[in-house]
């Protein structure tokens, strides 16, 4: 019966001829086998997919990571976390300042303030030293006269329905005669060190509303939000940092067009360009003018005091040559798009980002939507090619699928889970790097419910939990003990700390001084009312699952009653931290390099959706954190952080419980390669710099065809 | 029959809308909001946040944001918000990446039920039959994520090579017959995997509807008039225990979208499974909605196509 015959034989036929591809695939002792090619090709596993490939688009980290290598900034950090000259060669900083005459202030004597009066007592002032410090930060004084500029200004307001709204106010502003001061160096005490001269309170009651006249008709509100914004739209003293940059001559992108000046400005103009949506529009917001001094030197001037912009131009800088008007108006006519795209079509629209062109080691390739990212070695890099020819990024969702193609070679590295780094660990055929990041973990009181109102309050809760214990259990070794709000390897973290030391008894101590006793049922009680409150976190995180369980457990203990909750990311951020409405939550960190903390614990950064969520208000700690993203001296920086971190530690708004380890794992048979003197090659371990980054050197790594002993 | 099919279609469209309107509706209305506004960038500024709304156009209301996408969907200009890549595109190659996957786990489970089934109820009782029924209980039991990562461990542990995604990584220079090789072998694991659990209930329904065949009294004629077993079995009682199943692949059709979801996700398989999750993820609403819609439209026209398969194969059912 043919029927039956072909009912066993096409199931078996077909798995058979499945079955029999396994033999033609390689292994992982053997991964060269039949391809050569694969020792100089480097495989990266990542969990999501990149989502646009333009530096000043990009805004995820699978993005960046392929971004940093294709694009290059002026600047980038140095195995100390230095800046470093790339596109770049080297960099000055110095200052002009403007100070405005105020018209409605007087002199001390009494005099009338005028242009001429200002100069002559601040000329007098700096010949004769009178002021301090006055003659050693200025090199030049001089007269600006008056004048009339037109600006737009954008203003945010909520509708009745509270949906927000942004509004612009096209605004004339008669600047007053101004002197202009030269410095070599940035002065943030400038304008302190004139007191003597201009009398106290000259940068109050200046007369704004008869200087910035509407031009248009604006409802009270608005009115109301323009005043708010006079003294940024005309400061009475204006700062105003210059960095020049001279850059690095002979650079080409990866399509043969030269770097230069143009091209700095151009990215410039692209980020601040309302259309193209950019999401590091904060970072070069500060910045006044971008100017072209000759094709490889820029001058840019900021607006105001903000030391951390600098570092903003080690973001990668886009060839002007094929993203200016004329280039995209040209791909805009080559789509054939309908009226509507045409007319919004903008940089984001562009082919651009999914055919990146820049100036870095690697040039793209190919991307294959959540499959992979294909790069490929540009031999015209200034600074000469790399070691490998070939650089993917293969999109893994699971980790442990992620896991199971590095073992099994098709990946060389990935962001191992500790869990997994401690199987690798005894294994002969893998190397394991772990080293602090910019990462820490926390619980934060809300300091505005009366309950944690006190300092000793907050540290006698802090006390109570085993950090080293949660180091050791959860994170199985992987993070270390960390006092306060700065990223543990950075200059502006104070070593000499100490953490908070594990002591129940002396918890309870505290709570007892602050009359707290405990009852019948082991719970604190004060005023008939026991220490009681809510711990939160978010969904999807297991270790801070477990955090809030040990926390709750470990307060207990001393009779603290605590409620523990895990809600959905939306909703955790929507209902609770947004709002402020919450007791307790446990949360984390990731920082930048730089020492600004504004946004997170600057007593004006406390309000709904700000980042100070935890409310924490020190006039000390305002002022200081103020002082340190002025400052452009490195030393002095370095003080006032140390200061930062001893006032926030001492005030624990949060209990800092520990910075993680990040941990990684690569296959034994990469190298570094070195050339010596006389040409022959010589092999070196991978090594993490101080950063925690183990990819600084990454131009240089190699895979051999053995596993080398070091 | 035409007009039957004609009614139908008119009926199907005016759902179609109904289902993309509700569905339209709770995606919208669930918590979360598109990654691209995030508040908890730090360096973003809430007039940022504002302007990219309005490009988005969150804050019109529910229908508009309905008729912008209908407009978008139907000129070709729609984007996903993730990227700005248009969307119509992105599916059709993630579409092409599914089908193979697909195709073979459909080759798989209808070439192994069928003899698994019949095999079974021929020998009705055997310790076959009652180890088949009680593996098919376990397999359709185990969930399917499960077996895979059992499946990708021992492969992995013990034979030592790449399961994961559509090749290996690195393949490029090799030979073309390695490198289809390659393929084949990526295709074999997630398929048998996605095939398991059908393969599992297919040849349970096989051996009742076989059962319910044999045990018809045209069976018991053919047997009486002589005829060979293998000739009754195959020749008459096989075809007309085949009629159910010729529906079944009319329904097969919205199983493209939604029944690879888990699977693709832990191949890191690049189809329409695993874009509709991470748009679900990244709130990705214009890939959300298109897949919704695509897969409402299979799952209307996969309906209609298997009562029209039915009126064609069974005699019996006319269509009014």
């Amino acid at each position: 019966m043919i029927i039956k015959r072909l009912l066993l034989f096409i199931p078996l036929v077909l798995v058979l001829l499945l079955f029999q591809s396994y033999f033609w695939v390689p292994t992982y002792e053997n991964q060269a086998a039949g391809n050569p090619n694969r020792l100089v090709t480097y495989i990266e596993g990542s969990s999501g997919d990149a989502k646009i490939l333009n530096p000043i688009l990009n805004a995820d980290s699978a993005s960046s990571s392929i971004v940093g290598q294709v694009f290059e900034g002026l600047l980038d950090l140095d195995e100390n976390l230095d800046l470093r000259g790339r596109l770049a060669t080297n960099w000055q900083i110095s200052e002009r300042a403007y100070l405005a005459v105020n018209p409605h202030h007087r002199f001390p004597d009494g005099q009338e303030v005028t242009g001429k009066q200002l100069l002559r007592r601040l000329r007098v002032a700096w010949e004769e030293e009178t002021l301090e410090g006055f003659r050693e930060s200025v090199t030049s004084l001089e007269l600006l006269p008056s004048e009339k500029r037109e600006e737009t200004v954008s203003l945010l307001l909520t509708d009745a329905s509270g949906k927000p709204q942004v509004h612009e106010v096209p605004v004339m502003i008669d600047i007053p005669e101004r002197v202009r001061f030269t410095l070599p160096q940035v002065d943030q005490d400038l304008f302190d060190r004139l007191q003597l001269v201009l009398g106290e309170h000259y940068f109050k009651h200046f007369p704004y509303q008869n200087l910035i006249h509407p031009q248009m008709e604006i409802s009270k509100e608005i009115e109301e939000a323009l005043r708010v914004k006079f003294p940024d739209i005309l400061p009475v003293g204006e700062h105003n940092p210059i960095i020049v940059f001279h850059l690095r001559q002979g650079v080409t992108f990866q399509d043969g067009h030269e770097f230069d000046a143009g091209d700095v400005k151009f990215t410039y103009e692209a980020i601040m360009n309302p259309k193209n949506l950019s999401p590091r529009t904060p970072d070069f917001e500060p910045i006044k003018t971008v100017e072209i001094v000759d094709p490889y030197t820029v001058k840019i001037i900021y607006k105001r005091l903000y030391s951390p912009a600098i570092t903003a131009w080690t973001m990668g800088i886009l060839p002007e040559h094929l993203l200016n008007e004329a280039s995209l108006n040209r791909e805009k006519q080559e789509r054939n798009l309908s009226d509507e795209a045409q007319e919004s079509f903008g940089m984001r629209d562009s082919r651009f980002n999914r055919h990146p062109i820049g100036s870095g080691r690697f040039q793209f390739v190919e991307w294959q939507g959540d499959e992979f990212i294909h790069l490929k070695r540009f031999d015209g890099y200034w600074e000469g090619p790399a070691q490998y020819q070939d650089y993917f990024m293969r999109i893994i969702p699971e980790l442990f699928t992620q896991e199971v193609e590095f073992r099994t070679g098709a990946v060389d590295f990935y962001a191992a889970q500790p869990h997994q780094v401690e199987r690798y660990k005894n294994d002969h055929r893998y190397q394991w790097f772990s080293s602090l990041g910019f990462a820490y973990s926390y619980i934060g009181y809300n300091n505005r419910k009366p309950l944690f109102a006190e300092a000793e309050i907050r540290k006698a809760l802090g006390m109570a939990i085993n950090v080293d214990e949660i180091i050791h259990y959860l994170m199985y070794g992987e993070g270390e003990r960390t006092t306060g709000p700065y990223p543990k390897n950075t200059e502006w973290y104070d070593p000499s700390i100490q953490p908070l030391p594990y002591d129940p008894q002396r918890a309870q101590a505290i709570f007892q001084n602050a009359g707290w006793h405990m009852n019948e049922d082991g719970w604190l009680e004060k005023d008939g009312k026991i220490f009681q409150f809510n711990l939160i976190t978010n969904n999807g995180n297991p270790i801070r699952k477990n955090l809030m369980t040990i926390a709750q457990n470990a307060w207990k203990k001393i009779g603290v009653k605590v409620n523990t909750q895990v809600f959905e990311w939306a909703v955790f951020l929507g209902d609770f931290v947004n709002t402020g409405d919450f007791d307790a939550v446990v949360l984390g960190w990731s920082m930048g390099i730089d020492p600004d903390l504004y946004q997170i614990w600057h007593s004006s950064q406390a309000g709904p959706q700000q980042l100070n969520f935890v409310g924490y208000k020190s006039s000390q700690a305002d002022s200081l954190i103020v002082r340190i993203r002025q400052e452009y001296n490195r030393e002095r920086q370095r003080e006032l952080t140390h200061q930062l971190h001893r006032l926030i530690h001492e005030d624990q708004p949060y209990t800092f419980l520990y910075a993680p380890l990040s941990t990684r794992v690569l296959d034994k048979k990469i190298v570094l390669v070195q050339k010596n003197a006389d040409g022959k090659e010589e092999y070196k371990k991978i090594y993490p710099l101080k950063s925690g980054d183990i990819t600084f050197y990454f131009h240089k790594w190699r895979k051999l065809e053995f596993t080398p002993n070091f | 029959m035409w007009n039957f099919i004609l009614r139908n279609i008119g009926q199907r469209l005016i759902l179609l809308v109904i289902v993309s309107f509700v569905a339209h509706s709770f995606i919208h209305l669930a918590p979360g909001e598109p990654s691209e506004v995030d508040p908890m960038n730090p360096r973003m500024k809430p007039e940022d946040i504002a302007k990219i709304r309005a490009a988005f156009h969150l804050d019109d209301p529910l229908h508009v944001q309905y008729a912008y996408w209908i407009r978008d969907l139907f000129n070709g200009e729609l984007k996903s918000f993730k990227d700005s890549q248009p969307v119509l595109p992105k599916i059709w190659d993630r579409f092409l990446n599914s089908l193979p996957l697909f195709i073979l786990a459909t080759i798989l489970v209808w070439t192994l039920a069928f003899p698994a089934g019949i095999y079974g109820a021929v020998h009705r009782g055997g310790l076959y039959d009652r180890s088949t029924v009680f593996l098919s209980y376990a397999l359709i039991s185990v969930p399917g994520f499960f077996l895979s990562y059992l499946a990708i461990l021992w492969v992995v542990g013990w034979l030592g090579v790449p399961v994961i995604s559509i090749k290996t990584f690195g393949m490029e220079q090799a030979e073309p017959a390695y490198k289809i090789m390659d393929r084949v072998w990526h295709l074999v694991i997630p398929s048998v995997m996605l095939a398991i659990g059908g393969i599992a209930v297919l040849s349970r329904y096989v051996r009742s509807q076989m059962l319910e065949v044999l045990s018809q009294d045209y069976v018991r004629t053919a047997r009486a008039k002589g005829l060979q077993e293998n000739t009754v079995i195959y020749g008459h009682a096989l075809g007309n225990a085949l009629l159910p199943f010729v529906t079944m692949f009319g329904l097969l059709l919205p199983g493209l979208i939604g029944g690879s979801v888990i699977f693709e996700q832990i191949f890191a398989w690049p189809g329409l499974g695993r874009l509709a999750y991470e748009a679900i993820l990244a709130r990705d609403f214009p890939v959300i909605m298109t897949l919704n819609f695509i897969a409402a439209v299979l799952t209307l026209s996969g309906t209609l196509l298997s009562d029209i398969l039915y009126a064609v194969v069974d005699p019996r059912i006319r269509l009014h």
